[in-house]
């Protein structure tokens, strides 16, 4: 007879439901959700390129810099673009409110374009990232990194033997 | 809209069809039914065991090579009008599985799909959600 | 002159026909309600099985192409009428006397048994190996249940018939009038047996676990309903109703149809299947499992059975 001790505790305790789609639910934190790109952190080391497990992630060269789409349909949600960028660029919100028409379907995209800078030393085009410090071999300063960042690899190799340190 | 559409589409049935799917969609669906936190039958869905009687198809799974006349034949038998809805990320782009010597590719090329539901596998709310927008778009079709 | 033509409200309106209907539909949609609470779910709202009925009817009957089409569409309608048509034949102490023209409680077993030969004409008229698995089993059952119904029924009726000085009463009106001068059935130790093998014997005419072996959706996909869709499904669904509504009604004329008269009549007949639908319909459901068919039939074989019989022999020697 426990079983009907339990209704009946059932019947006196109420329904235990989420009101969700009637009124709010919880969100758990730290919830992947959405992708969110900000390309002005992204040093384009394309290490999210690589890992992404759904192959949502892809890098093209346009003429005006480098483009970064995610598509959103194909994101498993692993997390691990953002456990693998460095700065931080890619990284997972929590908003889970992604269902969508099939015709948005090709609309569910994040972008982001990061645009060509021109070499101060030759002129070339190329995306500005900053250097390693640990593999300079000497201390930079602040002005050392930022002439450094603006120099193309080429350039950047020439700069750093004349600064007194290996490339 | 009349007043028996308004009252027909108070009670969609729902049918599953599994298309090849590694089942983590399919065990969310089964919480969105059975278990009380997240109860399907507030909004009147009923899980049935025939395609003959059901109103929202809910489709989760990559179309796999062996699975697709099966569930092409299956979809054939669901009565008009229905609303399908693609569950889980797999049916809308092939998810993790997308360039397998096995897949059939998306599940739009063969049916003709309504709402899609992001997720990996989706929240259950999430899915509640999509079955609230397939209710309507199926009170349109009714 | 007016003669049979003023069966038709009984048969059409009350208690048969739209009441028994509707009756039927709110009952399955309380219970549908206070089974969800029962699990602590909110559950669908109370008018739901309305709901349900008026989608079916705009859905399209698709019948398969290898099923026996007349048998296919007309087994649901002879279903759903003769349901229908039964409700009309249960008195309802002190509102409603059936016209000994519309038939007694044999006509009434006979049309009990009808919905269980639907069930099973339509499962094997559908072509399907689902619905040919839901006609064996739904045989088994009936096999089962029909044995222990016919015993209990027995014994009301000769301890009815005792009383009136003949051997046996099937006048379901005589029944309930001798229940109303000499006290229920229900306070009298010599029909409690029979009252248990009615009350074993019950959720398995009605069709819900834990006999609900042969429509069982999880195990047969609904066996011999797998290929019906839209009207004809509807119709299904009638019946069920209805067959509930009957069944229940049966069981208060049998036991308890005890209560005042007129309006007030009819609402403690209304509650009296209220409580009796959650008592023996939902409570049962949300704590018992499905049986195995072959555990059901040896079940019914063993103690609604003897029990029945025991109440038979009570009766006789307790004459």
């Amino acid at each position: 007879m426990k079983f009907l001790k339990l209704l009946m505790r059932n019947l006196a305790k109420g329904p235990s439901t989420d009101p969700f789609p009637f009124g709010p639910t919880f969100t758990p934190k730290g919830l992947r959700g959405r992708i969110s790109y900000d390309a002005s952190l992204c040093t384009m080391c394309r290490a999210c390129e690589q890992v992404c497990a759904g192959g949502a992630i892809r890098i093209d060269k346009t003429p005006e810099g480098m483009r970064l789409v995610v598509w959103q349909n194909t994101c498993v949600l692993c997390g691990l673009c953002q456990y693998y960028c460095p700065t931080g660029a890619i990284h997972h919100t929590d908003n889970w409110h992604m269902v969508h028409l099939e015709a948005e379907k090709f609309d569910q995209v994040e972008e982001g374009l990061i645009p060509y800078v021109a070499c101060t030393g030759c002129g070339a085009k190329m995306v500005a990232s900053y250097p390693n410090p640990k593999t300079l071999g000497f201390q930079p300063t602040q002005e050392d990194v930022e002439k450094l960042r603006l120099l193309c690899p080429s350039c950047r190799r020439k700069a750093i033997a004349a600064m007194g340190g290996k490339s | 809209m009349s007043l028996i559409s308004r009252i027909s589409a108070r009670s969609p049935w729902l049918y599953r069809i599994n298309a090849g799917s590694c089942n983590g969609c399919d065990v969310e669906l089964a919480t969105t039914a059975c278990i009380p936190r997240y109860d399907v039958e507030r909004l009147g869905c009923q899980y049935c065991g025939s395609p003959r009687h059901a109103d929202i198809v809910l489709i989760t799974g990559v179309m796999t090579a062996r699975v697709k006349d099966k569930v092409l034949q299956l979809f054939e038998e669901i009565p008009d009008p229905k609303v399908t809805v693609a569950v889980g990320i797999c049916p809308i782009s092939g998810g993790v599985f997308r360039e397998s010597y096995a897949v059939c590719g998306p599940l739009d090329k063969y049916i003709p799909v309504d709402v899609n539901v992001v997720g990996c596998p989706p929240r259950p709310q999430a899915i509640l959600e999509g079955v609230a927008k397939a209710i309507e778009i199926w009170k349109q079709r009714l | 002159m007016l003669g049979h033509y003023a069966l038709l409200p009984a048969v059409l309106l009350f208690p048969g026909g739209l009441f028994a209907l509707a009756f039927g539909l709110a009952l399955k949609g309380a219970d549908r309600r206070v089974a969800a609470r029962l699990q602590r779910r909110v559950g669908p709202p109370l008018l739901q099985p309305f709901f349900d009925l008026v989608k079916l009817s705009q859905k399209r009957t698709m019948v398969p192409d290898i099923a026996c089409r007349p048998v296919f569409l007309g087994a649901p309608l002879i279903g759903a009428i003769s349901m229908l048509l039964a409700a009309a034949l249960v008195p309802i102490a002190g509102v409603y006397q059936p016209d000994p023209m519309l038939g007694d409680l044999l006509v009434l077993l006979y049309l009990l048994a009808v919905p269980g030969v639907v069930l099973m004409v339509a499962g094997s008229a559908s072509g399907s190996p689902f619905g040919a698995i839901g006609f064996s089993r739904e045989m088994m059952l009936m096999l089962a249940y029909e044995g222990p119904l016919l015993v209990v029924v027995a014994a009301v009726a000769m301890k009815t018939g005792f009383a009136e000085g003949k051997m046996v009463s099937f006048s379901l009106s005589e029944i309930v009038t001798y229940q109303r001068q000499h006290g229920a059935f229900l306070f009298d130790p010599v029909m409690w047996p029979a009252l248990l093998a009615f009350i074993a014997f019950f959720p398995a005419n009605v069709g819900i676990v834990p006999f609900d072996i042969p429509e069982a959706e999880t195990e047969v996909l609904e066996g011999p309903l797998l290929e019906y869709s839209g009207p004809a499904l509807g119709l299904f669904k009638i019946m069920s109703a209805a067959k509930a509504v009957v069944v229940l009604s049966l069981g208060i004329a049998l036991f308890f149809p005890n209560g005042p008269d007129g309006v007030l009549g009819l609402v403690v007949y209304a509650l009296k299947m209220l409580v009796l639908t959650l008592l023996g319909v939902t409570l049962v459901r949300t704590s018992v499992a499905r049986m195995r068919i072959d555990q059901a039939f040896v079940f019914f074989l063993k103690w609604p059975l003897l029990l029945a019989v025991v109440s038979l022999v009570v009766v006789v020697v307790f004459a």
